[in-house]
């Protein structure tokens, strides 16, 4: 009985830290001027509906890989869509010549990398990728 | 000869864009819908099947090549193949965008006509649940004409989207009960307004055009017997005037259509109405409406939909002459469906649809029953 309760704690606890590890932090370069922004804003910019920032400067959106797990918490808890879903989107604006989705990136230190080093973008990594190179404007 | 050129234009401009893509700018894009589809038996039309099963009706093959060619100007080539035209080869798309800021695109070259909620991704199997769009309802015989349009794209608070209008013209075939035409509709114009707001999505449009068809038309043909039979019935009817009222040359139609959706992710609602108004007699005025329900549970979505078309007579003595033509339709159908995504790029679907003929040809008709699978791609 308690090995079972200690085993339960166990597989919690490891959960628990998955899901605190599978932190998603949206990030800009560490010298753009933007504060925080909340995920509307963070998704019209991802889904090509809005083109700036908050304060006006041009916004460009960097992608992560099909099947990434950034990709994937992203999707989820920022688009509120799932990998159909957003193909589908993609698909309508593609083949009407209306828009193309995002440049995607190879992994984490792709995204942080493309960031750091141009102000007008906009990406996302694993929380615990974040180093001082850019700025978290959101966690989700 | 023209197929051929167009497929060998477009293998060129693969293999010559091959070395470009790895530059980056150059996006190579294509979809690819494959399907079965059988009838239960011969006795109504839908979908161009028969009872004898086949995999051509459905099968469309698509290729985009786009190219930004500086900041506010890029090229967008689409060609598509059909099987249930023999695979020949058509550009459906073929435009220069001139995007003159972040909201408003002026596009040229030839374009889709943006009548129905679908249009854009009509041919994109991929794009929504169902094998293929209400026939009933999307039956406007040709998709697109060489001209301008300009997109205005606006965002206020919650609600974004975007204003449509455009000009051109159409010649190419027209099909009009069983016989095809050689038409020129010139003038092709019209408005568009969608708007998106959370959830809920609302679209109108409206267009029209003017009619000219290789006149006069073929004798011995539909619109030619009913143009000239037009003429003895008005005498008969002593009211000369009204045979007038059937030319088809200079005479405008219009189209319009309203549409509202909604998603929340799980559940999905699209509803549908349109309306045919046509200046000339010899074709009748209708309306057409449908509505359709899905239900997303992780890679299984399952849908229902109903649609239906009902054919309208001019009043007075117009619409006496077309009682006598025996041209006139009303039909319906419920489809059941289930959508499988396979994975984030292939969906696998399955139908079964049940279409009603009430009347055909001015005549009872019949209902029959269609099974369709498809594998829908984009790539």
């Amino acid at each position: 009985m308690k090995k079972t309760q200690q085993m339960l704690i166990a597989i919690l606890l490891s959960a628990l830290s998955v899901l605190a590890s599978a932190e998603t932090a949206v990030i800009v370069a560490a010298g753009n001027g933007n504060g925080s922004m909340d995920s509307a804003t963070i998704s019209k910019i991802f889904l090509g509906k809005s083109k700036s920032f908050p304060d006006g400067s041009q916004a460009i959106a960097v992608d992560q890989a099909d099947g990434n797990p950034a990709r994937e918490a992203f999707n989820d808890k920022v688009l509120g869509k799932s990998g159909s879903q957003l193909k589908s989107y993609w698909s309508r604006l593609i083949f009407t010549g209306k828009g193309t989705p995002p440049k995607q990136y190879a992994n984490d230190a792709a995204v942080k990398a493309a960031v750091a080093a141009d102000p007008n973008t906009i990406g996302y990594i694993d929380a615990a990728a974040v180093d001082g190179s850019v700025k978290v404007v959101g966690k989700f | 000869m023209k197929k051929i050129s167009a497929l060998s234009l477009l293998t060129v401009a693969i293999s010559a864009a091959a070395p470009a893509a790895q530059a980056g700018d150059l996006n190579i894009n294509g979809f690819l819908s494959v399907g079965a589809s059988m009838l239960d038996k011969n006795d109504a039309e839908i979908a161009g099947a028969d009872n004898q099963g086949g995999f051509k009706q459905d099968t469309i093959l698509g290729l985009q090549v786009s190219k930004q060619v500086n900041d506010s100007t890029s090229l967008t080539g689409q060609l598509v193949s059909r099987g249930s035209d023999n695979y020949s080869t058509e550009a459906a798309w073929a435009f220069v965008t001139y995007s003159a800021n972040d909201e408003l695109d002026l596009r040229m070259g030839r374009l889709r006509i943006p009548a129905f909620y679908y249009s854009d991704f009509l041919e994109v199997g991929y794009t929504y649940n169902s094998i293929r769009p209400a026939e009933e309802v999307y039956r406007i015989p040709f998709s697109s004409i060489d001209g301008v349009d300009l997109a205005q794209r606006f965002s206020s608070g919650d609600i974004d989207g975007t204003v449509q209008v455009y000009y051109g013209r159409y010649q190419g075939d027209f099909e009009s009960n069983g016989t095809v035409y050689e038409a020129d509709f010139r003038n092709v114009t019209g408005i568009s307004v969608s708007a998106n707001m959370g959830n809920f999505g609302s679209r109108l449009s409206y267009n029209q055009g003017e009619l000219n068809l290789g006149s006069p038309a073929p004798t011995g043909t539909g619109l030619a017997v009913a143009q000239g039979s037009a003429n003895g019935l008005a005498f008969l009817y002593g009211d000369s005037s009204a045979a007038e009222d059937f030319n088809i040359s200079g005479q405008t139609s219009s189209f319009i259509e309203a549409a509202l959706t909604y998603d929340d992710g799980t559940y999905s609602v699209l509803a549908e109405w349109t309306a045919f108004d046509h200046e000339t007699s010899v074709l009748l005025d209708d309306q057409a409406w449908m509505v359709s329900a899905a239900m997303r549970m992780g890679e299984f979505t399952p849908h229902v939909r109903y649609s239906t078309q009902k054919d309208e007579f001019d009043s007075g003595v117009e619409g006496d002459i077309q009682k006598q033509f025996g041209l006139e339709a009303d039909e319906s159908s419920i489809t059941l469906g289930l959508r499988y995504d396979y994975d984030s790029s292939t969906a696998l679907k399955f139908e079964v649809q049940n279409h009603d003929e009430k009347t055909i040809g001015g005549a009872d008709g019949d209902s029959v029953t269609l099974y369709s699978a498809a594998v829908d791609l984009v790539f």
